[in-house]
């Protein structure tokens, strides 16, 4: 698995590479979670935080994904160590996040629909999204 | 993604202007127009904000041309510097074309003594300003609102505020955008996630390239106009740049999701997914409508907000005096759309990165300003200039009364941050004599001033297209990050 951040004057591009769909899926939220670095832990200790959620198809449910984890970073100040567990069943999504509460350094303001990839190539699977920073 | 623009096909149209037919694509419904000198030019067609200009080009009723500001560069869907006008009711409008941060704007604050008589406290007023307002991700404010306060401050903008709380004046709310107050919002319209993430946000300023800056009136282009937004040389002024919070970011995501879900249904083929629109007569396009008139509305009050924080750091700091003398000049959006009239037409003009910039005598403006015309202020980055601009006669005409909203970025932030630490550049602009105060070293490097274009030539071409002319140059003294 791996991601990289594309040239994008105005905003922030992701590429993301992994040999499962759920698998990218982890991989997104540690790429968010980098894009969040530098937060201090102010809570005791890791969190955990279940996350279910839907969507009409495969790509929109990455958008909401990564969605959900901008709403908990900004409500709740969670930011995500380790994806315990991330299930995918037709639009569905259920995941197991581990994580600190903390202080994010640079919020995403939002996920956007441009650009956006999801598909299997061969063995890989590649995703590709832009964040609204 | 849309289909490739031949940059070979822009034809030059005026001294500043340039123009993409419509026939260089067949999904272009009307052509671009794009303001700007050569070497912008060669900027923006470096990156990819003309194929995205030609795609907003192809929206549903969308009337005369799609424009581009000198400013302009790539962003996601519109350009940032995008401008499109459709017709009403039945012409669309777009989330994506409004942008996250709806209502994004900047406010100017002009205070009762010279930069000279500031310096001896201008580093503790930084410092004061920078607790005083909660910057970076997320942070809550000082202010809260019942949950009844909070759908009538929704509803009817920054007023509520001094009504409520006695924070700011109502010169504050009259010298201000459209009064303050969006017609039509409907806090139903708002979700429950979007309340959650803006309920604890007023007067925060949040990060990127938000800030409050300290800045010196260094040169005044025209001393009639000056006098009128009351603004003297060697005077010292506070702008504040900020928007909606989390409030409207929520409200785009959450309308962008609609409208992609239902645009099919309404025979809508986009060759760009986060152009995802309806038509402004349909409920989904009614619905956002209310929506973003409320995040415009909160956005209003948020930097209402941050600016009463100024006015009680200028008491503690610099006395009860100066507080009192400090007066709003006034505050512009710079991402929103709104229902004007032009050309005889009721239109639906939405800014993505660009400022209303109407001339003197629209009844839009509040009275101080009807004879002189509309103030506009253009941020540079911290190291450079800021402009107070006013709308030119022909504005209307050549852009919907509209003009730029900024430098315009040119370098990725990666690339930004590969040329210069945090540490390095507060220590540079700490030798120019800017005191600096940001959360984050990382955050402070992608702003760093070489990241934009030249905001001197920008506002020159601004001139030179007859959007707006020049009034006021502003040096940055110190600057508070976001």
């Amino acid at each position: 698995m791996a991601h990289r951040l594309v040239e994008h004057v105005g905003e922030i591009e992701l590429a993301l590479d992994a040999e499962s769909e759920a698998g990218l899926f982890a991989e997104a939220a540690q790429a968010f979670a980098g894009l969040v670095d530098g937060s201090e832990a102010s809570g005791p200790g890791p969190v955990q935080v279940g996350v279910s959620l839907a969507a009409r198809e495969r790509p929109l449910l990455l958008v909401e994904w990564l969605s959900e984890l901008v709403f908990l970073a900004e409500v709740e100040g969670f930011v995500p160590a380790r994806v315990a567990a991330v299930e995918l069943d037709g639009g569905r999504l259920r995941a197991a996040l581990e994580g600190v509460l903390g202080r994010p350094r640079h919020l995403v303001k939002a996920v956007t629909l441009h650009g956006l990839e999801l598909e299997r190539e061969g063995e890989v699977w590649r995703g590709r999204v832009v964040f609204d920073v | 993604m849309g289909a490739s623009s031949s940059t070979s096909e822009l034809e030059r149209v005026g001294e500043c202007v340039w123009e993409l037919p419509a026939a260089s694509r067949p999904d272009m419904r009307v052509p671009v127009r794009v303001f700007a000198d050569e070497e912008l030019l060669a900027s923006i067609v470096d990156d990819r904000s003309l194929e995205q200009a030609a795609n907003v080009a192809t929206l549903p009723g969308i009337v005369d041309a799609s424009l581009a500001m000198p400013d302009v560069h790539q962003g996601y869907g519109f350009p940032v510097g995008g401008v499109a006008a459709t017709e009403t009711p039945d012409g669309v409008v777009s989330p994506g074309g409004v942008g996250y941060d709806i209502n994004c704007g900047v406010r100017l604050l002009a205070l009762p003594l010279t930069a000279d008589e500031l310096a001896p406290r201008l580093e503790a007023l930084v410092h004061e300003l920078s607790r005083a307002i909660p910057a970076g991700a997320g942070k809550h404010g000082a202010l809260r609102l019942g949950a009844g306060s909070f759908d009538r401050l929704l509803r009817e903008g920054p007023r509520v505020l001094v009504e409520e709380l006695g924070v700011g004046t109502a010169e504050d709310v009259e010298r201000t955008e459209s009064g303050g107050c969006l017609p039509g919002a409907d806090p139903a319209a708002v979700s429950a996630r979007a309340r959650e993430r803006g309920f604890g946000q007023l007067g925060t300023m949040g990060s990127g390239n938000h800030f409050v800056e300290v800045q010196r009136v260094d040169r005044i282009f025209d001393r009639h106009v000056a006098d009128a937004f009351g603004l003297r040389e060697g005077q010292a002024t506070v702008l504040v740049h900020s928007g909606s919070r989390g409030l409207g970011h929520q409200v785009c995501t959450d309308y962008v999701r609609l409208m992609d879900a239902v645009e099919a249904r309404y025979g809508i083929v986009l060759p760009d997914r986060q152009l995802a629109c309806a038509p402004q007569s349909s409920p989904e396009g009614r619905a956002y409508l209310a929506a973003m008139a409320a995040a415009g509305n909160f956005a209003w009050a948020n930097r209402h907000a941050i600016a009463h924080a100024v006015r009680e750091t200028v008491r503690r700091v610099l006395g009860a005096a100066a507080a009192a003398g400090t007066h709003q000049v006034y505050d512009v959006a710079h991402n929103i759309a709104k229902l004007e009239r032009h050309g005889g037409r009721e239109l639906c003009v939405q800014r993505k990165g660009a400022t209303r910039a109407f001339p003197a005598g629209s009844d839009e403006l509040p009275e101080a300003y009807r004879a002189v015309g509309q103030p506009v202020f253009i941020p540079g980055s911290m190291g450079t200039s800021s402009f107070v601009l006013v709308g030119a006669p022909g504005s209307l005409e050549l852009s919907f009364g509209t003009t730029c909203h900024g430098a315009g970025r040119h370098l990725s932030r990666t690339a930004a941050r590969k040329r210069v630490t945090g540490g390095e550049l507060r220590r540079e602009l700490a030798e120019q004599g800017i005191v600096v105060r940001c959360p984050s070293n990382p955050g402070l490097a992608e702003e760093a001033p070489f990241a934009y274009k030249d905001v001197e030539r920008v506002v020159e071409v601004v001139e030179r297209a007859g959007l707006a002319r020049r009034v006021a140059r502003l040096r940055p003294l110190g600057v508070v990050k976001g």
